[in-house]
């Protein structure tokens, strides 16, 4: 073999191995949930079952199916709020410099660093006091508005891509800021829309700690806080928990591996 | 003119409820933590009453403070710099035009998608010591004398959290550098091959050198990550064995939440603050405030 030739067996080599390492807890996730607790015992945690089973997902999902539907709630309420106002800060940054815009938008951008720690306290004060505390709609309203600084900068940043030209013409034929909008950036805005809401959508199934502090009761808790309960309280019982990991962690694989690229060009530029 | 002074008037009554709830929800939010900081909030009735810099002197001398931050600063220096060599090395293997490129990619990103929760309920199989997945593994290499309590062992448990937060990263990692490979232009590593020189002399002359950029925002994004860390390890440890996985996030969900501690815990959280926007803002600054000269 040709030194040019084993190099390239090399880098084909070392790419397996890293999706084998990648994809290896995956693996053994999805083959023991669909073992028996008996079979669990007896085999290894990389084989795969010799009598599927679809009884811990169907336990899981009957322990889960209110949270999930919690979930879907908090998704759609945060992405679709944010993104709208998102969208328009996100033009405004983009489209219409001023005296101190730079600054403003360095606000928004420190925005996304700032850790989810000092938010609690205030955040369990002001829930408290309106008398929210420990509902679903605490959650709600808190994705509808801290998701807007993330898709404020993503707007911006694919705006950027549009012609500024495009809004002069509209300018000099006499349309105000909100037909320039309406009519000249929305209809252009279909993947930046698409990008933001894949990020937001992501962003809220996933998250964990403000659910913990802010949601008591299986009626209000988004599914990643069911998730955590359900492996706290079946101990020992691996099947049912990575049946349980499997039901949150499916529609975020999907978008991964279908609209993977969009999400891609999101995260490539934050 | 009227429609267009009508115009500003609808984006104004748009743009002011978002930039307003921002600054409340974000700026507001940490300035109350700060305040909350200097105050003797304990338990459910909340107190206002200022005590000056008495948290500050009681977090400074709290033993755990200091394993919390001893643990943090191993998880950084692990963490960091461990995910971005893995990271780099995936985007120097995907940018040797291999065929399939962007199945690897997909497949190396999927742990990225995922929730704490899930890949902590991923690992703590993987990690279990009776029948996880790693000890029966090297049982059937016939490495069992490498086997061992994993989480469960004090003095191994931070490496395994790393290992599985550098798994749960590593895709994304290599997405950024893999932007950053992308943008050297062709002709100058042409050049280089003109010239004779050998492929790890390009890399290590021509490419790298050109990477600054990801290299400095993956820095930031995984070093930000890294402090504010909480969810991952509360599923797979709650900190544990003892206080040998507490790290600054863990320990303010406890002092605030377990123990009611509210002023305390604000405490923490400016802390943790603090050194985010110390190592954010200046780059941060350099990046979006200097075009305005």
């Amino acid at each position: 073999m040709s030194r040019v030739q084993s190099r390239r067996v090399l880098v084909y080599l070392l790419l397996l191995s890293f999706a084998g390492l990648a994809l290896l807890p995956l693996w053994s996730g999805v083959v023991t949930a669909l073992k028996s607790s008996k079979e669990v015992v007896l085999s290894t945690p990389l084989t795969p079952p010799m009598r599927p089973t679809f009884a811990p997902l169907i336990e899981a999902l009957d322990y889960l199916k209110r949270p999930l539907v919690n979930s879907l709630v908090l998704v759609g309420a945060g992405t679709i709020v944010s993104c709208f106002f998102g969208s328009i800060l996100g033009y405004l940054f983009s489209k219409y410099r001023f005296k101190g815009s730079n600054l403003l938008f360095l606000l928004v951008v420190i925005c996304l660093y700032i850790p989810p720690q000092v938010q609690l306290i205030p955040m369990t004060r002001v829930m408290s006091n309106v008398g929210l505390y420990g509902k679903l709609g605490a959650l709600v309203l808190l994705y509808m508005f801290f998701g807007i600084p993330m898709c404020t900068f993503v707007f911006k940043t694919l705006y950027e891509e549009i012609p500024t030209s495009y809004i002069r013409a509209a300018m000099v034929d006499g349309a105000g800021i909100w037909t320039t909008y309406r009519r000249v950036i929305l209809p252009l805005s279909v993947i930046p829309f698409v990008i933001a809401a894949l990020l937001q959508v992501t962003i809220i199934w996933n998250d964990y700690l403000w659910g913990l502090v802010l949601t008591r009761g299986m009626a209000n808790m988004p599914v990643t806080v069911a998730l955590a309960n359900l492996k706290g309280s079946f101990v020992g019982a691996w099947n049912l928990q990575m049946a349980g990991s499997i039901w949150v962690a499916l529609p975020t694989l999907i978008i991964f591996v279908f609209l993977g690229k969009y999400i891609i060009r999101g995260y490539a530029g934050i | 003119m009227k429609t267009i002074d009508r115009e500003k008037a609808i984006v104004g009554l748009l743009v002011v409820p978002a930039v307003a709830s921002m600054l409340f929800f974000f700026y507001g939010f940490s300035g109350w933590n700060l305040f909350l900081s200097f105050t003797d909030w304990q338990g459910f009735v909340p107190s206002n009453r200022l005590v000056g810099f008495d948290n500050y002197l009681t977090l400074f001398r709290d033993p755990l403070f200091w394993t919390s931050l001893k643990n943090n600063f191993l998880l950084i220096a692990l963490f960091v710099p461990g995910v971005m060599l893995v990271g780099l090395l995936l985007a120097i293997l995907l940018d040797q035009r291999v065929k399939g490129e962007g199945a690897f990619r997909t497949i190396y990103l999927l742990p990225f998608s995922l929730s704490f929760v899930v890949t902590a309920t991923l690992w703590a199989w993987m990690y279990s010591p009776k029948m996880g997945t790693i000890n029966v593994l090297l049982d059937k290499l016939g490495l069992d004398f490498l086997k061992s309590g994993w989480i469960t062992d004090p003095n191994l448990v931070m490496y395994c959290i790393t290992a599985a937060l550098i798994w749960q990263f590593a895709g994304y990692s290599t997405v950024i550098f893999l932007a950053g490979l992308r943008s050297i232009p062709e002709s100058q590593i042409k050049a280089a091959q003109v010239d004779g020189a050998s492929v790890y002399t390009i890399y290590r002359r021509v490419v790298i050198p050109q990477l600054k950029a990801p290299f400095v925002t993956s820095f930031i994004i995984f070093m930000c990550f890294a402090l504010k860390a909480f969810d991952f390890i509360w599923v797979l440890t709650r900190g544990g064995p003892g206080y040998s996985s507490h790290i600054l996030g863990v320990t303010m969900y406890k002092e605030t939440f377990g123990l009611e501690k509210f002023a305390y815990g604000a405490t923490y959280a400016t802390v943790i603050l603090l050194v985010s926007l110390l190592i954010v803002v200046p780059f941060l600054y350099k990046v979006y405030a200097k075009e305005e000269k």
